[in-house]
């Protein structure tokens, strides 16, 4: 059956784009998740449809740099709103979010055109070139370094942005540094998993992670287990059942997220 | 707690152990063809329908179509595994060709040896605006001159079944020819009457209404995923009363509510129209629903 699985060349690329974004999503989701910004995640993923809105407008020719371009400002104004309002920041985001979503969809859907872009909701991993894969490799790294260097000081925001501050940790930086890598991270993703479902590959390892974690080590190696568990069964079941990737990945990634569920409550009790 | 490690491995195997016997479970009860010498695939359902009646029963060739019976025209059409799979064995892969099948550039990007053909060669397309309509089997005489096409290319491939293809497709001109005097007899219906004007709701519709000499009014292009703006709406209902239109043609699953609303509120009649795009794989579907097509448009005469 393996052999099979390897006896065509796309599926090679399929499975090293895989193995790079799955480790990438792990640990981008537990500082998500810790965080509590996975429905920041969200939205960014649904700035991408505004992003290439605002670049055919713009006669940008390649999409790609206006939908980072774009999440990136979304992500730092966001942040920065955020940290402004008085209003709870899920309110702020949601607002921001159906905003860009509407605007992206009426200047896409113009003219009836919506479906050449309706391929973004699903995504499709199987297109994926070496090229992209490069681009992969270039943000798995950068990511690692700022995991490796900030990890600590965004665990220590986390707590309590005060104490951080006064600890002479660059609070404000270091999150917009991770918006910003994480809005990269997102609309360079969309294209192979979806916006429909590009947060579910964020959250559920690491949510799943942290249900039966009781330290940060455990944590980090559980998410990146389960994430790329997740992405080569799916890869594996939906390559045999002619099922569309993304989703079946989602599917295994959720079933570990309730099988962790009970496990953690046992082992509590 | 070095027990805790044990309990995820045990998750983790049991979850592998479940999806690896789902996934052979699946492949079992979808048991592959064994291999043959020639595997022809076929773009979508058309076309698939056109080559089963030519190839029926050749030996030593397997014909598949590469989209599901259900998926609807293609022009969207996202290429999974599977098809890739499909593609990666295939020797020949007819097309209808004309731009529909959107996904080609990926499969010729891609490492293949097959032969692509398309199987309109020698049919005039229709074009408006740059824009080709490339949906040519709604007409009866495009239909039959694509199995034609099949009946050629194939027989030039596959020698050793030349003699049944020609046999098959003769077979098969013969009942399309019927339904051609069908058509005929409702073409001269509609002249007698001094001619009906139509709005149609799908762009392939436009060979259907151009073949029995329906005048269109206004053509808007619904399909699987499209959205439309209250300002189409509107255009489509001045278009039908400007036009005097006297019937809205719609398919049943696309459009059928947008046909109900126009026929509401300017009085014209819904004739449901089938695409030809989506059914069983049965060798006389086509035929069927043409001839229902034409049923439909006939009722609505009297």
């Amino acid at each position: 059956m393996l052999s099979e699985f390897f006896q065509y060349d796309f599926m090679k690329n399929v499975v090293l784009a895989i193995l790079i974004i799955t480790p990438l999503f792990a640990l981008l989701g537990t500082m998500i998740v810790t965080r509590k910004m996975a429905f920041f995640s969200d939205a960014l993923g649904h700035s991408a449809l505004t992003g290439i809105a605002v670049g055919l407008v713009c006669g940008v020719e390649d999409t790609d740099i206006s939908m980072i371009l774009f999440a990136i400002v979304f992500a730092l104004l966001l942040n920065y709103i955020s940290g402004k309002m008085a209003s709870s920041t899920d309110t702020i985001i949601s607002v921001f979010a159906s905003c860009s979503t509407a605007i992206g969809l009426s200047i896409l859907s113009k003219g009836g055109n919506f479906s050449k872009y309706s391929s973004l909701l699903v995504g499709d991993i199987l297109s994926i070139t070496t090229k992209e894969i490069l681009y992969l490799v270039v943000i798995f790294a950068v990511t690692l370094v700022f995991w490796i260097f900030a990890y600590n000081f965004m665990e220590a925001a986390g707590i309590s942005r005060t104490l951080a501050k006064s600890k002479g940790i660059p609070v404000t930086v270091i999150e917009n540094i991770f918006a910003v890598l994480v809005a990269c991270i997102v609309t360079l993703s969309i294209k192979w998993v979806g916006i429909l479902l590009i947060n579910a590959l964020l959250i559920l390892p690491a949510a799943a992670a942290k249900n039966i974690s009781v330290n940060v080590r455990d944590y980090h190696l559980f998410a990146l287990i389960f994430s790329v568990f997740s992405g080569l069964v799916g890869l594996f079941v939906s390559y045999f059942t002619n099922v569309a990737t993304g989703p079946m990945i989602v599917i295994v990634a959720s079933a570990i997220y309730f099988v962790t569920f009970l496990l953690g409550r046992k082992m509590e009790g | 707690m070095k027990n805790k490690y044990t309990i995820i491995s045990i998750m983790l195997i049991f979850i592998a152990l479940v999806a690896y016997s789902l996934t052979t479970a699946y492949m079992t009860k979808n048991k592959a063809t064994e291999k043959d010498n020639l595997t022809v695939v076929t773009s979508f359902y058309p076309v698939y329908i056109a080559a089963l009646n030519v190839m029926d029963g050749a030996e030593g060739v397997t014909l598949e179509n590469l989209s599901e019976p259900q998926t609807g025209c293609i022009h969207d059409y996202q290429l999974t595994p599977a098809d890739m799979k499909l593609l990666e064995t295939a020797d020949v892969f007819l097309i209808n060709g004309g731009g529909i099948e959107g996904f080609l550039s990926d499969v010729t990007e891609g490492a293949y040896s097959m032969e692509v053909v398309a199987v309109t060669d020698g049919i005039e397309f229709l074009e408006e605006e740059d824009e080709t309509n490339a949906h040519v089997w709604m007409d009866i005489d495009n239909y039959l001159k694509e199995v034609e096409n099949i009946r050629d290319i194939m027989s030039d491939i596959d020698k050793d079944n030349a003699a049944l293809y020609e046999k098959n497709a003769s077979e098969y001109i013969e009942s399309l020819e019927e339904l051609k005097t069908e058509r005929d007899e409702l073409k001269t219906q509609i002249e007698s009457k001094g001619g009906v004007s139509a709005a149609l709701l799908q762009e392939s519709f436009e060979y259907f209404a151009d073949m029995l000499g329906i005048e269109v009014v206004y053509t808007m292009d619904l399909d699987e995923e499209r959205q439309i703006s209250a300002g189409e709406v509107a255009d489509t209902m001045s278009a039908v009363n400007d036009g005097n239109a006297s019937m809205v043609l719609t398919d049943e699953l696309y459009g059928a509510e947008l046909a109900e609303t126009v026929s509401g509120e300017t009085g014209v009649a819904v004739c449901t129209i089938n695409p030809c795009v989506r059914g069983e794989y049965e060798k006389n579907s086509y035929i069927e629903a043409m001839r229902q097509n034409l049923e439909n448009v006939a009722t609505l005469l009297k």
